[in-house]
């Protein structure tokens, strides 16, 4: 059980948390919705015990977890929390699953061991355990795996794998589905419906309201550090929406048809006979594809299915193994992928690692200076690509100081400060929420109707059918099935 | 095809490594350097299956030493007295050429050595062995993140150079070019291992790390009797040399 009583919660420069209560009994569900930034991160790693009071923050109100009730009234006295004691009770899966790799670990069933290792569990329990849990969530086959090597998706599945391992009685969870595809998503249901049958108690993190959330689970709506809902289940059009927070798998508006104009005669990606393979072995073939000037194509398919992998042969970053990618009537073959910057953008899929500079405004003005622009005309650029994307307010914000709404559109402001003709965009909505997504929609649907190309990947069907002219599905590396919306 | 050395136990293999720097300072002799460099670093490196990336991290890390002890010593050895080319302000004398020889062997040999164990070795099987050997669990994983550490900031250095040539960055066979990206490279590198080292920490103590149990191993212990008492006894006989050699000899 968890019980969390705060009164404020306050970072040095002045942000935090104000005026939240909840208490999640045994086998019960809580989801905390917000959009970015409002305070939903912050909250979570409060009550998974990781903060260390006085540092940085003041925390002001009680906090109980298994029995155990701590008072803070942020003074320099306030307890101190043993996470290792706290962890056994409360198992934590935050953001950003490549920073929570032990890092010794080969395998991925030793990085799920790794917590029961450390809590001396005899081998052999340690052993059926992990077995135990990796056929739950999907990983027996990839337990002898190095963890390093997985895609996002899969990684995502060793953390909550090795959160719950250890059995701990009430979880934490921040964006668990983020990355995840159906399957990896189901299986994940499976298993926290199962955890909450055996008593295990579920605080939930979301950006957007999960579609089906059931009648007993309470939700909670934080806006700008506070709570402005609180209650059980959530129907649409009840006052509950608002606020940046909409339902998952709810489209966008597919806007005007006379939009859609796709000028056929003129191809802007031309494919042929491409394979590729890491080594020995084949990830990638397709036989052709043609995307045309002005057409917005989804690409996708479950976790692994060579998605990325075919998007980063649009601007060079992988080379076929055999077969020609064109771009805009031009071979690849020969032309590096920096020159390429300004006919292709190019969005990843985790932001953080595109984002280098030192202020919202150099990092949108690095591809237009790369790519041969004065450094005035690159500002010009950059100014205007950060105010289609709604960031004209903070030029001199630190690329990480924003929220991860913010720093998604940023990467986008960046790619479209060189102005490409032709959008890869590698699940561009995976994290975002609802204000994030209709600004990406109404830029899309502007670059295309304005005769650009996009190339999307994403897990996100009804997004895509918003926002897309048609669609391929990819499985094992092969177009499985071409959709038309 | 690829061969993987895989005949002992990563724990055997570095206190081999070491044991052999050891006799590599003590001795001091360029031909026991050479003799190691070529009879234990080459056939370990080249049967590694990592040769290639031995052989890369090598010659960054001793290639650019080697030269600067051969001019240093080869042209200004303060007591060289065999001069084999007179250049005015400096001289190739024989004596500088024989000490950046002896010292070029020792440093090749010595990291040699080290490169070769540490990065055709298995961390999580070593940790495994540590950790079946009731070592202290601090150390064990600061040593075990220490040699894990290299593989990660390599894979983190390669994405953030692939977001940067997708916004346009070209590299060139230009120096000055290579030298702009690493710079381009090492900002966000270390910013972003900063942000992750401050989450893996709290993570670790979350899993237990910091407990006070006896951890255990979800891995078997592929150490052996033999191999423990092997490492015993070279350790033994390596001292009881190096005691001879300094001591010994001398009487």
């Amino acid at each position: 059980m968890i019980s969390l009583d705060l009164r404020s919660f306050r970072y040095d420069d002045g942000a935090g948390l104000v005026d939240i209560a909840f208490t999640l009994p045994a086998g019960d569900r809580v989801i905390v919705v917000g959009a970015s930034g409002s305070g939903k991160s912050t909250l979570a790693g409060l009550v998974a015990g990781q903060f260390d009071a006085g540092q940085g923050h003041r925390f002001v109100g009680t906090l109980t977890v298994s029995g155990e009730r701590l008072t803070f009234d942020g003074s320099g006295s306030d307890p101190r929390i043993d996470l290792g004691a706290w962890g056994a009770h409360v198992g934590y899966v935050g953001q950003r699953p490549t920073a929570r790799l032990s890092m010794v670990c080969a395998t991925v069933a030793e990085e799920i061991a790794f917590g029961l290792a450390n809590r001396g569990v005899p081998v052999e329990r340690m052993h059926a355990l992990v077995q135990r849990i990796a056929e739950r969530v999907g990983l027996t086959d990839l337990l002898e795996r190095d963890p390093r090597r997985l895609s996002g998706g899969e990684l995502q599945r060793v953390c909550i794998a090795a959160a719950v391992v250890g059995d701990p009685g009430s979880l934490v969870l921040d964006e668990p589905f983020k990355g995840l595809d159906v399957t990896g998503r189901r299986d994940i249901e499976v298993l926290l419906a199962d955890l909450r049958q055996g008593g295990t108690s579920i605080l939930q993190f979301e950006p957007m309201l999960p579609s089906g959330v059931d009648s007993g689970s309470r939700v909670i709506m934080l806006v700008d550090g506070t709570t402005v809902a609180d209650g059980l289940g959530v129907v649409e059009g009840n006052g509950w929406l608002g606020n940046g927070v909409g339902i998952e798998g709810v489209l966008p508006d597919k806007g005007s048809p006379s939009a859609w104009a796709v000028t056929k005669e003129e191809s802007a990606v031309l494919i042929r006979g491409l394979t590729f393979s890491y080594g020995e072995d084949p990830v990638l073939s397709i036989a052709d594809l043609d995307i045309h000037r002005g057409e917005a194509v989804a690409v996708l398919g479950p976790n692994g299915s060579g998605k990325s992998t075919l998007l980063q042969h649009l601007n060079g970053l992988l080379r076929p193994t055999t077969g020609t990618v064109g771009v805009l009537g031009q071979d690849l073959r020969g032309r590096s992928t920096g020159s390429l910057a300004a006919t292709v953008g190019y969005l990843f899929q985790d932001t953080d690692q595109q984002l280098f500079e030192a202020t919202a405004l150099r990092e949108a003005s690095y591809g237009p200076r790369a790519s041969g622009r004065s450094a005035k005309e690159a500002e010009q650029l950059a100014l205007q690509a950060l105010d289609d994307v709604g960031l004209a307010d903070v030029l001199d914000a630190h690329p990480h100081d924003l929220c991860f709404r913010q720093r998604r559109l940023l990467a986008l402001a960046s790619l479209m400060a060189t102005g490409p003709a032709i959008w890869v965009l590698d699940e561009p909505t995976v994290g975002l929420d609802l204000r994030g997504r209709e600004v990406l929609a109404q830029l899309i649907r502007r670059h295309t109707r304005n005769g650009g190309t996009l190339v999307m990947a994403t897990h996100e069907a009804a997004f895509a059918e918003a926002v897309c002219h048609r669609g391929l599905r990819l499985e094992g590396g092969t177009v499985a099935e071409r959709l038309q919306y | 095809m690829r061969v993987r050395r895989r005949i002992f136990n990563p724990l055997t293999e570095l206190t081999l490594a070491a044991l052999f720097v050891v006799l590599v300072l003590v001795i001091n002799n360029w031909r026991f350097s050479l003799a190691v460099l070529l009879l234990v670093v080459f056939p370990a490196a080249v049967t590694s299956g990592r040769a290639g990336r031995i052989a890369v991290v090598f010659g960054v890390l001793v290639g650019p030493m080697l030269l600067f002890l051969l001019l240093l010593h080869g042209l200004f050895f303060p007591e060289g007295a065999t001069v084999l080319l007179d250049l005015g302000i400096a001289a190739v004398t024989a004596e500088g050429l024989l000490f950046a020889l002896s010292m070029g062997t020792r440093i090749a040999a010595f990291a040699g050595l080290l490169l070769t164990a540490v990065l055709s070795m298995d961390v999580s099987e070593l940790l495994a062995t540590l950790t079946h050997r009731r070592w202290n669990r601090k150390l064990v994983f600061v040593l075990g993140a220490a040699l894990g550490l290299a593989p990660l900031v390599s894979e983190r250095a390669t994405e953030i150079m692939k977001a940067q040539r997708a916004r346009g960055l070209v590299v060139t066979r230009n120096p000055l070019s290579k030298l702009r990206a690493l710079v381009m490279v090492g900002r966000p590198l270390i910013a972003g291992l900063l942000i992750d080292a401050g989450d893996r920490s709290r993570t670790l103590e979350a899993r237990g790390f910091a407990g006070t149990v006896p951890r255990t191993s979800y891995r078997a212990d592929t150490d052996t009797t033999v191999q423990r008492t092997v490492r015993w006894v070279m350790l033994a006989a390596v001292v009881v040399f190096s005691i001879w050699w300094y001591i010994g000899r001398a009487g």
